[in-house]
Formats: structure tokens, sequence, C-alpha cells
């Protein structure tokens, strides 16, 4: 490791360690559990971003249908662990994880063909068609109602039922996942990713199948997304069709663009601003037209979105 | 099904087509001019139905609203061009993003405008004082709201193409699809160019959700579904054509309908798979000019 990746590894780790804490440090804060609920919500969001961000950021490929991933993932966690009745976390996010990925394979598949703004139109539309089979599909995720009664799960006898275990063990898969990415993002595949965005023809001649490339960051971003659309569905203990809808996907692209796309920290950071306007923000304030009205300023403005400005103006 | 119901399916796929039509024709245009895929397009036509509702209950007449309506439209375009996507000229995957910040913005503008008569309740409007009635047809009644629609898709679909045949705007504007910048190089103010067309595409969206309102009703998602509905068609058909946008509606609307009467569970399905398949085995759709796939 060089020094450099060393001060970088002990700041991820001091800035978790504070997280992974904060129900203990911030117990006499009055409002302590509301905001160790809308962390649990923000890691869960972050997740969700970061793996978008794989494909926007990265491979360059602005996909507006992530929620098919996050959602079908959260359905695949609950149907499974009902039908199984079983609360094995390894169970439900297993289902997650593969129901995910191998929906991602199969929007990947087609989506793919397609670049820039047509691959965006394909995303959309194929993803709505993964909403309206959840919404038709009423025997198995509850159509219009959603699907209630989520258990909250189990690992080797450990309960994450009451909400400070819940929350250590989003924080500890959200520092997985961060780990993953960040190995992902300076390994060769990472950079062969940057190569696509940068110039797929290049890339092309210099013997890569980009369109291999492309589906494999497809299906990994849907299978990481399908880990979030999991804890979503445990931290709520109902998975609705709004998880899979438009506005889910939008959502995504809106933390991705107004953090930084292509920065690991981000998704991260746009996570937290978009929840801290949607859930923080005095509730008669119109959120969504908030958020509409940042998204365009950021992408009129700032395109390299906070972490980006950041970086500019420290090197300035 | 009985050769009555077929036709009266039939019927009914015909005119969800010339409404198809009428939406994914302003869809086209823009981005047959300007290179950008409007996602407000979905959100233009649902504004243009709630402000028909309140046209209609102001003045007591549909005409009126299916006049005022999509001219409120082409103004809400004639702003938002200069305004915002001319500044990130060339930058088109941007300007496809601001369209998004749109329809978020318009959506949430017409949730909170209960006020109006808006907001988040399902609203409805009435079917125009003479096309309230069903006339028989092959034995059976047939609203004639519906013929009505048919002919009316119809008739503009005639009104476009010889707008575009024959006029001086339809000549640059199939200069401007063709080459923008060489139109430009001979003088053409292609700045207003694009906020012509970006009005004249939003005043169709409008127009679009005057047509359906009477028989869809308006309700919050109408938006999103117009938006869903209107990209397959101009995938389906071929962007940034009018012929393409003819022929995507003349596949989608009967195929949905047909769907959606014999297989119910799967009528979503496909009409996706209609479009899987164009896109894997003609990737520039029916009749288009630009490839999607590759």
């Amino acid at each position: 490791m060089s020094r450099s990746t060393r001060i970088r590894a002990a700041i991820v780790l001091a800035v978790w360690v504070a997280l992974a804490t904060f129900p203990e440090w911030s117990v006499a804060w009055e409002s302590s559990r509301f905001a160790a609920g809308i962390i649990r919500q923000i890691l869960i969001f972050a997740i969700f971003a970061s793996s978008l961000n794989l494909l926007v950021g990265y491979a360059g490929l602005p996909s507006l249908g992530h929620a098919a991933f996050f959602g079908g993932g959260a359905y695949a966690a609950a149907i499974v662990a009902q039908r199984l009745g079983t609360d094995e976390l390894l169970v439900s996010l297993g289902a997650a994880v593969a129901g995910a990925a191998l929906l991602a394979l199969v929007v990947g598949y087609l989506a793919v063909r397609a670049v820039g703004i047509f691959f965006l139109m394909l995303t959309l539309a194929l993803a709505q068609m993964v909403f309206a089979i959840a919404f038709q599909a009423t025997d198995l995720t509850g159509g219009s109602n959603g699907f209630s009664g989520v258990h909250r799960p189990v690992l080797l006898g450990i309960d994450f039922n009451a909400a400070n275990d819940l929350y250590l063990l989003v924080c500890a898969v959200a520092l997985l996942v961060a780990l993953l990415l960040w190995r992902l993002a300076t390994s060769s595949y990472g950079r062969a990713l940057v190569g696509v965005r940068e110039n797929e023809r290049r890339m092309r001649a210099l013997g890569y199948d980009t369109r291999t490339l492309k589906l494999s960051a497809f299906v990994l971003a849907g299978a990481l997304a399908g880990v979030a659309g999991a804890l979503s569905a445990y931290e709520f203990r109902f998975v609705s069709p709004n998880d899979v809808a438009l506005g889910t996907s939008v959502a995504g692209f809106v933390m991705v663009l107004i953090g930084g796309a292509g920065t690991l920290v981000g998704p991260i950071v746009g996570a937290a601003v978009v929840l801290s306007i949607e859930r923080v923000l005095p509730s008669q304030l119109p959120a969504q037209m908030v958020l509409g009205i940042v998204f365009i300023a950021f992408v009129v403005f700032a395109r390299q979105g906070l972490v980006g400005a950041v970086r500019r103006a420290v090197r300035a | 099904m009985t050769l009555e119901d077929a036709l009266q399916q039939a019927l009914n796929g015909l005119s969800f087509g010339a409404l198809l039509f009428i939406l994914a024709a302003g869809l086209s245009l823009i981005f047959g001019m300007m290179d950008v895929v409007n996602l407000a397009h979905g959100a233009f036509y649902m504004l243009g139905a709630y402000v028909a509702l309140s046209v209609t209950r102001a003045t007591g007449s549909f005409w009126a609203a299916l006049v005022v309506a999509p001219l409120a439209l082409a103004a809400l375009g004639l702003l938002v061009e200069p305004l915002l996507l001319r500044r990130l000229r060339g930058r088109h995957l941007d300007q496809v993003l601001i369209t998004i910040g749109l329809s978020l913005v318009i959506a949430d503008f017409i949730r909170l405008r209960d006020d109006w008569g808006w907001g988040a309740t399902v609203r409805s409007l009435p079917f125009p004082a003479g096309l309230d009635r069903s006339v028989a047809i092959a034995g059976s009644d047939y609203p004639t709201y519906r013929l009505f629609v048919i002919a009316f898709g119809a008739g503009l679909a005639l009104l476009l193409y010889v707008l575009h045949r024959r006029t001086r705007i339809g000549a640059l504007v199939r200069a401007g699809v063709g080459d923008a910048e060489m139109l430009s190089a001979l003088g053409v103010d292609t700045d207003r160019l694009f906020t012509v067309t970006f009005a004249i595409g939003a005043g169709l969206a409008g127009l679009a959700g005057v047509v359906a309102a009477p028989v869809f009703g308006l309700q919050p998602g109408m938006d999103v579904d117009a938006l869903i509905y209107s990209l397959i068609v101009v995938v389906v058909g071929g962007l940034g054509s009018l012929s393409g946008a003819v022929a995507g509606s003349a596949v989608v609307g009967p195929a949905d309908t047909f769907g959606k009467v014999l297989v119910p569970q799967f009528a979503l399905a496909l009409i996706f798979a209609i479009m899987a398949l164009v896109l894997l085995f003609r990737p520039t759709g029916l009749l288009g000019r630009v490839r999607i796939g590759r």
C-alpha cells in the first residue's frame, strides 16, 4: 500500500467507527433515535447510489432504470424469506443478490446495445416493465398494496431486529460494499470501464470485448443495488411498488450527480443531501420540487457534483 | 371473441394509436431537430390535461380547452428552451437530465395545487357536448368520442405531413434535422428554430393531454405512463421522423389494446416484447433513420 492509500484507509476507518458508534455516543441527544434512523436510510441509499455510480460515473452508462434491481432485490429477499419460512440473513440477502443480478442480466443484455441517450431510454422503459410485473403479480408481490410483514434477519444466531442492531448490520454491509467498490475502481477492471466511457472504439481496437465488459458492470451494479434493496426491506419491514418505480431510479441518479459522478465518495454525499431534503426539511416544503430545482442547478452549474467541485477548489 | 368484439377492440386500438401518435409526434420532432429526448414530455402531457381541466371549468367548453392548453404548453416550451436547454447546447445528455429535473418540478407543482382543483386526487374531464353519446356500429354501441379521437389523430397526421413537406417552416425543420450546423452556416437563426421546434413539441404533448383526459382521467402518475408509452412508440417506429411516429403508434396502440383483452396478465409484457424484438432485429426502428442499438 502506498502512503496516500494508507492515509485514506485510516480516514475511512475513522469515519466508519464514528458512524457505527453513533447510537452510543449520541444517546444523550433528544433526537438520537430519529437521527440514527436517517443515517441507516442514508447508508442504504448510499449503497444504491454507489452501485449506480459504477455505471453512470465509471462505465459512462447513464441508467435510468436502476430501481428495477433495488426493488427486485427487495422483493426477492422478502418473498424468499417468507416462502422458506426463514429469517437467515444469508438466505434472503443471497436471494436479493441472485434475483437482482439475474434481472440485470436480462435488462442489460438488451440495453448495452445502445449508447448515451438511447441507453437511458431503454433502461427507463425496461425497468418500467419490471415495475409493471411487480404491480400486476399480486399473488407474489402484494401488487399495489405492497409486501408487508418482512422480518428483520438473523445471522448465526445474532438477531438484527432491534433498531441499534439493524444499524450495525447496515453499517457493516455499507463498509463492505464501499471497500469492494474502492478495490474495483483501482483495479484494471475499473480502469477498463473508464476506458469504455472515454473511448469505446479505442478499447475495442485494443482487444477489449466492450459489450461483455459493459454487461458485466451492469450485472454487478444490479447485484449491489439488490443488496441495498434487501436492506431497505429489513429497514421498513415493507416492500412497495415504489421501490421499483421510476421515482426511485431518478432519486438514485440525482444522488450520483449531486454528489459527483465517477468519485467514490460522491454518491454517499449525494444520498445524504437527497435524504436530508426528503426527510429532514420541514414537511410543508415541496421536497420533489426542491430536488428537481437543485438537480437542474447542478447539471447547469456544477456538473461535476459536490465532491468534484470541492476537489477542483482544493487544486486551484 | 366474437367478430363484433374484435371490431370494437380494433376501434379502441385505433383510437389509442391515434392518441399515441399525437404524443409521440412531439417527442420525435424535438429529438429529430435537437438530439434531445425530452423526458419532461410526460409531464407536459399531464400539465396539458390539467390546464384543460381548469379551462373547461372556467369556460364550460372543452373546445376552448383544446385550443388554450396546447398554446399554454407551447408558451412554456418557448420559455424552457432558451432559459434552460440553450445553455447546454451540444451537451445532449445534460439536456436530457435537465428535462428530468423539470418533470419532477411540474409533477410536484400539480400535486400541490389543490387550490386550483388539481392536487393528488383523481379528477375527470367530461366528454364534450355532442360527443358524449354512442353510435351503433356492427350491432353494438360505440362511444362517439373515441371515433373523434381517431379522426383527430388522422387529421393531425395529415396536417403535420403537409406542414412538413409543403411549407417554409417544414423545409427549415427538415433541413435542421438533416444538418443543423450547415443550416446555421447558411444564415438561418437555428437558436430560434430550436426554440420554435421545442415549443411545437411541448404543444403537441399538451394537445395529447387534452384529447386523452376525457378517456383516461387525470391522476398522479399519468405523466410516467405517457412518457413510457411515447418512448416505446418512438423506439418501435423509429426516432426523429413523422412516419416513424405513425408506424410506431399504429403498431403499439392496437397491440396494447388487444393484449389487454386477450392476455390481460401479459399485456405490458407484449408491447415490451415487441420493443425488444425491434431493438434486436431492426435497431433503427421500423421507419427510423437513427440507429438506437448496434
